[in-house]
């Protein structure tokens, strides 16, 4: 090679840089309105089709760029969406919905006709939902989901322009929670029908009927933007103008992003949350997602035992856990349901449904039932494998773990960390002794979390298996569906079921630990799913 | 030259196919499914989306569909971002890995050069010292702790540069010097040792002797002579590059296709790791058939055609 050629080759792409950036770049936010919000995600929007989406971060921006027949509010409260009111039959099978009058972005109307499009669609097994699931109680879901009926055969049946009528299969207390989630919202069949393929796929190839719509997106872009929708009913009371989300992977950066204003909230992790606990603008958001212990009970008589199963959970100082190990905004957990998604007259689920004694560290307890439990599977000691993620959470906790189990002597853990799939495939094949597993809900209710442990259930992969909390499921979903008293002592039931038996091991609920400017007000936050409501936010100034 | 291009040309094709065919076994070999809601479906639910996407049918047909969709320029549609086509998910997103890349080659080498050169005509002073201590600092400091400290002393204290993002070409500065960091210390200790050679040999004695310039005696005979060697590392070096930023490519928030390659393989998106394999051996192949041409056009005496035989 000649310097000559070096140099052209050199200013070849100094000249290709300039023209690649100036075609990258799209959004400046040099005219930065003082309504301007700037959020951060570390990952990529990946989909914005209602049917096929099945991530968080494309939730959140549906959550704000849509509506569904009710919305999430504080405290997951359903509020009047492009439904104004809804009323229940008595059985609790049929919901009748009065529509408002409102617009999609394109100027047409919203019509009941455009929520029977969307959820027909989601079911139909042509579109391969990975979410078609959460229609189960609708009736004939499942049979169309399985090909068994046809798709016209759902239970959702629009009267006139405004009227959506919804039959359930039994009665469901927790639909209006599912009715105002991503997966249900509307979509405009002559819009999906005109971009094919395309729908959804960028910003231009789809509509909008929430708050905001979105005006930067080109499907594979790590930065998008919201813009307020005109044509969205309440429009008046939608303050931000505009919300540029940007993605940034690694913690550090978004961190000095933030502090370099760029950003008016950042996720904080690794050593961040500890740095910056004191703050005034660290704020905690708790997930509706539980860590817990499965133990293999098919693999031998050790791990059937009631016992040893107890003094493994006794064994773990769940606090130290949180406060000394992950420090990232997470909490121990008080039981399978995760505290803070469902209340009833102020009260939480957990200050009903929690067992101390199953989920607090008492070694010397521990290492008692231990020692009874091998004694009775005529044991002298006894080696396991603890499965987890290879995550750096799922590291931190098999090691803890490890380490506290080891106290109870005559024992041997090794860990085993594997990348997240293949953890998943032998948990669900029973290849393991124990395994951290974890579970999100995707509705505000508690049985989102106790449907999984009934026998036989796919996701129960200890196979730990209680008549009592078979009942205690089935009657919560059953005969005491539209008893909302009876329902909830159901569900409170299950939930002592199984932590007095210790079917599982809960250690700790996820948390999200956030910096956020003072400046930025009205943010609304809730644990299930879709996570963020921008639509009541403000920059005051 | 024409047959040899033929020859290397259906070499390559043959290579990516082979490639093609040994990753897709392999890859099917991987646990788990590509559905990114595996968590919550049941076996039974997953059998059905299977179905959908023909997943359930036999591998070796899935192989031939692939193939067949493949010819046609159809590599189907990613997993992760669901619904976009895997060609578009690749074009949109290599750009700016490229350029970066790039960038960091073509400055890394050229500065190498220069840093390289000075050091062997000044051999054993301080200016030598000192080239040696930035070759070994370059090589043995990683990118991504370089880049952190570019982000923090010249974008987040100093505010010459942006901290991250992209945007234009000021956002390439930091990435461009933390990726470009390797090779110019590996060109410069190549061009060093190299140059070391060449100066004491004969040729270059008798072109002094004839009474030539000092920068003529440097320029068209050293260092001509010492960057043919350096033809062989560059190749390897840009395909470390290639495959390599996707840390700093994090650290910068830049949208390339690094991290998508790694997150495809790590959630069995199918129609991604082909793709992305496909593009990485293609231009592996690409890169090794020009040094090979290069090396030709720079130095006459190394005959790609084989006439010898």
């Amino acid at each position: 090679m000649k310097i000559n050629s070096a140099v052209k080759l050199g200013t070849v792409a100094l000249f290709s840089a300039v023209f690649l950036a100036a075609c990258g770049s799209s959004s400046s936010s040099s005219e930065a309105d003082k309504q301007t919000l700037n959020w951060m995600e570390s990952s990529a929007l990946p989909s914005m089709d209602a049917s096929t989406a099945t991530d968080v971060v494309s939730g959140e921006t549906m959550n704000n760029t849509g509506e569904g027949l009710l919305r999430f509010g504080k405290n997951s409260k359903t509020l009047p969406g492009v439904a104004k009111s809804y009323s229940k039959s008595k059985d609790g099978k049929t919901y009748t919905f009065n529509l408002r009058k409102s617009k999609w972005s394109n100027g047409k109307p919203v019509t009941a006709k455009d929520f029977v499009y969307a959820w027909q669609r989601t079911v139909n097994p042509k579109t391969a939902s990975q979410y078609a699931y959460m229609y189960a109680q609708v009736k004939n879901a499942n049979a169309i989901i399985a090909k068994k009926k046809p798709v016209s055969s759902l239970g959702i049946k629009a009267e006139g322009n405004y009227k959506v009528v919804v039959t359930l299969t039994q009665a469901t207390s927790y639909f209006p929670a599912l009715v105002a989630s991503p997966m249900f919202f509307p979509q405009s069949q002559s819009v999906v029908e005109k971009y094919g393929k395309k729908y959804a796929t960028t910003a231009q190839d789809n509509v909008y009927n929430g708050p905001f719509k979105l005006t930067y997106w080109t499907g594979t872009s790590d930065n998008w933007t919201m813009s307020k929708n005109a044509s969205y009913w309440n429009a008046k009371n939608v303050k931000l103008k505009k919300i540029n989300v940007k993605t940034i992977k690694d913690p550090q950066t978004a961190l000095s992003q933030y502090q370099s204003g760029k950003l008016d909230a950042t996720y904080l992790s690794g050593q961040q949350p500890k740095n910056y606990k004191h703050s005034k603008q660290y704020v905690e958001r708790k997930s509706a997602s539980t860590f817990y212990i499965e133990m293999n009970e098919k693999k031998d008589t050790m791990m059937k035992n009631k016992k040893a199963r107890q003094a493994l959970s006794l064994a773990i100082d769940r606090k130290q856990f949180v406060n000394k190990v992950l420090q990232d905004g997470s909490t121990a957990a008080d039981g399978l349901v995760s505290t803070g998604l469902a209340t009833k007259n102020g009260k939480d689920f957990n200050d009903d449904a929690a067992v101390p004694s199953a989920t607090t560290q008492d070694l010397t307890k521990a290492k008692k039932l231990w020692k009874e439990a091998l004694k009775e599977t005529g044991r002298s000691n006894y080696s396991l494998t603890l499965l987890a993620d290879d995550t750096p959470a799922g590291k931190n906790s098999a090691e803890f773990v490890q380490s506290q189990w080891a106290k109870l002597g005559n024992i041997k853990v090794t860990n085993s960390n594997l990348p997240f799939k293949t953890r998943l495939s032998r948990s669900q094949n029973g290849q393991f002794d124990a395994v951290i597993s974890a579970w999100g809900a995707d509705f505000p209710d508690p049985i989102s979390f106790l449907s999984l442990f009934t026998s036989g259930n796919s996701y129960n992969n200890g196979k730990w298996s209680s008549s009592a909390y078979d009942k205690y499921v089935k009657a919560a979903s059953g005969k005491d569906a539209n008893n909302a008293d009876a329902r909830w002592n159901d569900m409170v039931n299950a939930q002592k079921t199984i932590l007095n038996d210790q079917g599982i091991i809960p250690v700790y609920q996820q948390g999200k630990a956030q910096l956020v400017k003072s400046d930025v007000k009205g943010l609304i936050y809730f644990p299930t799913g879709a996570n963020w409501d921008f639509s009541k936010a403000y920059i005051s100034k | 030259m024409a047959k040899y291009l033929a020859k290397r040309i259906f070499y390559l094709i043959l290579t990516l196919f082979i490639v093609i065919t040994v990753t897709f076994f392999l890859m099917k070999l991987l646990p788990g499914t590509p559905l990114t809601n595996q968590a919550k479906l049941s076996k039974s639910q997953i059998a059905l989306i299977y179905e959908q996407y023909g997943l359930n049918k036999p591998v070796w047909q899935q192989y031939l569909l692939y193939l067949a969709g493949a010819v046609k320029g159809d590599f189907g549609t990613s997993f992760q971002f669901s619904d976009q086509p895997v060609s578009y998910l690749i074009s949109s997103r290599i750009g700016p890995s490229l350029q970066i890349g790039l960038q960091a080659m073509v400055v890394g080498v050229v500065i190498g050069i220069i840093v390289g050169a000075f050091g062997a005509m000044k051999q054993n002073t301080w200016v030598d010292s000192t080239t040696t201590v930035v070759s070994i600092l370059g090589i043995s400091i990683p990118s991504f702790v370089l880049a952190v400290l570019l982000q923090y002393y010249l974008g987040l204290k100093a505010g010459w540069f942006p901290i991250a993002e992209w945007g234009g070409f000021i956002y390439t500065v930091l990435p461009t010097l933390a990726l470009g960091a390797q090779p110019l210390a590996e060109s410069a200790r190549f061009v060093r040792t190299e140059m070391v050679d060449v100066l004491s040999s004969d040729y270059i004695e008798l072109a002094k002797a004839k009474g030539l310039s000092k920068t003529g005696v440097i320029f068209h005979h050293a260092l001509r002579n010492s960057l043919i060697p350096l033809i062989t590392i560059v190749g390897p070096l840009a395909v470390n590059i290639m495959t390599g930023s996707m840390v700093v490519e994090n650290i910068f928030s830049i949208p390339g296709i690094g991290e998508q390659f790694v997150k495809s393989v790590l959630t069995n998106d199918y129609p991604t790791i082909m793709g992305l394999t496909i593009v990485y051996s293609f231009m592996l192949c690409v890169v090794l058939l020009f040094t090979d041409i290069l090396y030709g056009i720079v130095d006459p005496r190394i005959r790609i055609t084989g006439k010898a035989n």
